[in-house]
Order: structure tokens, then sequence, then C-alpha cells
């Protein structure tokens, strides 16, 4: 009996030790160098997977259809989203693999067209989630910040790349329907849906008239400079110097600062103001990154605020209090600024626990879905875009 | 015939429980089951843990119940199955080291 137990003891022991030599080495199975992810200049064979199954979603309407249908049951405004940043990555793809444009082009062209088509024929509410419809927007004609910016960015993404003259008169009605909109409005605060006000929205739709701007000559750096000291002074919670995410259009908040908006806001707003993204960056990955035995991810709230997993934030892993949409996002956030560390631990995370899955040299992520995956792609490329902007050479 | 043939076979022998081949055949069922998991293509169903439904026709209970078998095997096979492996080759070595130890007055 004294054996037997010996013996159960000396398992037990056993299993300890070998999990303290195995956890900490868990992340070498994942970890892979930064180039895998990002290159500058070209494509990474990440960036190049991923994109042809995106490419391949858009040659094959069957297999887009499915994987739309999936993506609406749960949120229509994941198909939009899952749209534009496919059209941003190619967009950003088309610099940095010239021999490729014309490819990347006309799948721009594609998905824009389509999703003109979609917004006239099914009414906006069509990317909307349903709640949309439940109040009344308080400034008529209705009109959705969040559908105009990215559809704005959108074209004028496009235009960066070439010049498309069918789509010089529809980024300018956009342009002026959002200038217009936020000339009339006491605080500059737009809706999205009625009565609700969204960061991220702002941010897209603001680098979208900075775009026209380049492309078209025309200049709005006044209400871009005012827009961004009103924000600086009122749409900041207080604790984590973060921007806070959504806000009635009074200013009051809804929802405090979120990762699954954060990144992508530090995203945008660098092409307006560098210091005040590279502040929203470092205090984002202060307050929400985390890197634990290797593997990187990103909480949804800094600690001084709390709030309830939702549709943005996705589940929420408690214990760590992962977040996978705050995680998925932080990608856009550290390719941005140049983090490869916290990049390096995030790409180790997305091989271990999101599922990749290749096939014919396609990938995609099972864990994930096509605006997940958009998204991703959107960080393996992203930079060339802002970049032609901002040094403004000649569209 | 055939069952006394598999019941010779030491990998299907009972093993004494937390022994060094008990932790192996641990790990060998694991690892069998994660890799008909995977042939059977539970993964796609994982995009549960984004909020989206692994088959519009499977409908979210069923979708969420194989997501969730399939996460499980997977987190088992690349962490447990490794630390299983780890712990039976530390049990071996420490047997071999105490036989050597036993051995080593009757040698002399």
């Amino acid at each position: 009996m004294k054996s037997r137990i010996a013996k159960i003891l000396a398992g037990l022991a056993a299993l300890v030790v070998a999990a303290i030599i195995w956890l900490p080495c868990l992340h070498l199975l994942f970890a892979r160098p930064l180039s895998e992810f990002r290159q500058n200049p070209g494509l990474s064979p990440k960036a190049r997977q991923l994109a042809a199954r995106h490419l391949q979603l858009w040659t094959e309407p069957a297999l887009r259809e499915q994987e739309l249908k999936k993506m609406r049951a749960s949120n229509a405004e994941w198909d939009f989203m899952g749209r534009s940043y496919l059209v941003w990555s190619l967009a950003n793809m088309a610099l940095r693999d010239p021999p490729s444009k014309q490819l990347y082009l006309q799948t721009m062209d594609q998905i824009i067209d389509e999703t003109l088509r979609l917004e006239k024929q099914e009414g906006m509410y069509f990317f909307l989630m349903p709640y949309a419809k439940e109040r009344h927007y308080l400034v008529q004609p209705a009109h959705s910040l969040f559908l105009d910016g990215e559809i704005a960015l959108m074209l004028a993404a496009r235009r960066v790349v070439e010049e498309k003259p069918e789509y010089k008169p529809l980024l300018t009605e956009r342009v002026n329907v959002i200038v217009e909109r936020f000339q009339k409005s006491p605080r500059m605060l737009l809706e999205s849906y009625p009565d609700e006000c969204w960061m991220f929205d702002h941010c897209v739709a603001l680098d979208a008239i900075k775009m026209a701007d380049y492309l078209d000559g025309s200049d709005h750096s006044a209400l871009i400079r005012g827009w961004i000291a009103m924000a600086k002074q009122k749409l900041v919670h207080r604790d984590s110097g973060l921007l806070i995410s959504s806000f009635t259009t009074d200013g009051a908040p809804m929802a405090g600062p979120e990762g699954s908006s954060i990144w992508m806001v530090a995203h945008s707003l660098q092409l307006l103001d560098e210091d005040f993204a590279r502040d929203q960056y470092q205090r984002a990955r202060k307050e929400l990154g985390e890197i634990t035995l290797g593997f990187g991810y990103a909480h949804e709230w800094p600690e001084s605020w709390k709030g309830e997993a939702n549709i943005d934030s996705g589940p929420i892993i408690p214990g760590f209090e992962i977040s996978a949409g705050s995680s998925g996002m932080a990608f856009i956030g550290a390719g941005t600024f140049g983090d490869g560390k916290f990049l390096t631990s995030l790409a180790a995370t997305l091989d271990f626990a999101a599922f990749p899955s290749r096939t014919g040299g396609r990938l995609k992520y099972c864990a994930s879905n096509q605006v997940g995956d958009a998204a991703l792609l959107y960080a393996t490329t992203l930079g060339p875009l802002w970049q032609k902007v901002k040094t403004g050479g000649k569209p | 015939m055939i069952k006394l043939f598999w019941q010779r076979l030491a990998v299907f022998q009972r093993a004494e429980f937390l022994s060094a081949r008990d932790l192996l055949q641990r790990a060998g069922a694991i690892s069998v089951l994660f890799l008909v998991a995977h042939v059977a293509g539970l993964r796609e169903f994982t995009s549960v843990l984004n909020g989206t439904v692994g088959s519009v026709a499977a409908g979210w209970k069923l979708s969420s119940f194989l997501a969730v078998i399939y996460i499980l095997l997977y987190l088992a096979f690349v962490i447990l199955v490794p630390i299983l492996i780890l712990a039976a080759m530390i049990l071996a070595v420490g047997q071999r080291f105490r036989r050597k130890q036993k051995a080593v007055p009757g040698d002399r």
C-alpha cells in the first residue's frame, strides 16, 4: 500500500515537473519570425495566403454566399466590414505588389460596386444591426456614419492606388454629406445608429476626408484639427487616457475605452495626428496588451473600466480576461506602430488558438470568420496607403 | 483469438495508475481521439468562438457542442499530451536510476 502511494506521488510529481518544463516552451511550437506575418517591402507569406482565400471568395459566388450567410446570422455589420477591410487591404497590397495591381483593382471594384448596389437596393439598414430600426435617427434624412465613412474610405483607397473617374463624384458626394453634417452638428458628433456615435466610425470618416483632400485638392484640415481637439478634451476616459468607444450626439459616454475599437482608432489617427495616435497606441498597449508565456493577447477594457462581453468584444476568456475582438484588432495597432515583440507574440497566439486551416496555398482561421480574417489581412498589409497620402506625393 | 492478440499487445494492457506506461497510454488515447475529431472536420465548428455559427444547417446548439469537443481535444493534444510524455520519460529515468542504485551494492 505504502509503495503504491509512493508510486502515485512519484507520478504526480513527474506531471508537475513536466508541466513546468512544457508550458513555458509551448509558444515555441507556434512562434514564427515577424517576416512570416509582415514584410517591408513586399508581401509576407501569411498575407499572400490570407489574400488567396479572400480572392477565392470573390471569384466563387457560392462559397461567398455560404460565408456571408454564416456571418449575417450573427451580425450584418460583419458582412459590410469584411468588404471594407478587404478593399483597404487590397489597396495596400496593390502598392506593395505592383505586378498584381490589376487583379487587386478588379476585386476592389467588384466589392465596391456590389456594396453600393446593395446599399441602394436594400437600403442602409441592410448592413446594420436590427436595433437601428427601433428608433429614429435624430438628424434626418437618416445617415449612418459607419456606412458613409467606410464606403468613402473604400472609394478613396481605390483612387489612391489608381484613379477611376467614375468613383470621383461618388467620393465627393459621400464626403460632402459627412462634412456638411459635421458642420451642422453642435458637438461634431454624428450618428452611426440612432443617437449612438462611435469613435471608430468618426476616425475612419476623417481618414476618408483627409484622403479626399489629397486626391481632389480640397482642404478640410481645420475641420480635422477641430475634431481631434474636441475629442482630446471631451471623449477621453480620465483614468486610462484612452478615447472612449461610443457616445450619444450630446457627447455622453455610452461605452468606455474598448480594445475592439481603440487599436483601429489609433491606426486611423496615424493619418490625422501622428503624435496623438502613438500616445493612444502606447496607452492601449499598457492598459490592454499582455504577453504571457510567449503568447500575446488583449483585454477589452482597462482595469479602471468594467464592461460586459458583447458582440464587439467577442467571448471573454475568464482568468486571463482575453477578448477575442480586442486581440484580433490588436494586430492592426501593433502592425501600425511597428511593435514587433507584441505582433510576434499575437501571431503565436493566433496559430495556437485560432485554428489555422490551409488548403492549396489559401489560409483561413476557423475560429475567426471572413471579417476577422480580412482585418488580419489588413494588419499584414497596412502601411503604404497611409504613407502615400502622408508624404503628399502626386496621386 | 483476435481479442487475445490485442490483449497481448503491451500498449493495450492495463497499466498501474500514474505509471510511465499509464501516462503513455493516456497520451496515445488523447492523440487518437484528437486525430479522429480533426479528420472528421470538427475544426470548422470553432468559429462559434467569435459568435459565428459553424454551420447554418447544423444550427447553434450542435455547432457549439462539436466546437467544445474539438477545442477540448485540441488543448489536451497540444498541452496535456507533451506533459504526459515528458512525465513518463521522467518516471522511466527515475526508475532506471533507482534500479542502478540498487544494483550497485550487489555488484561489488
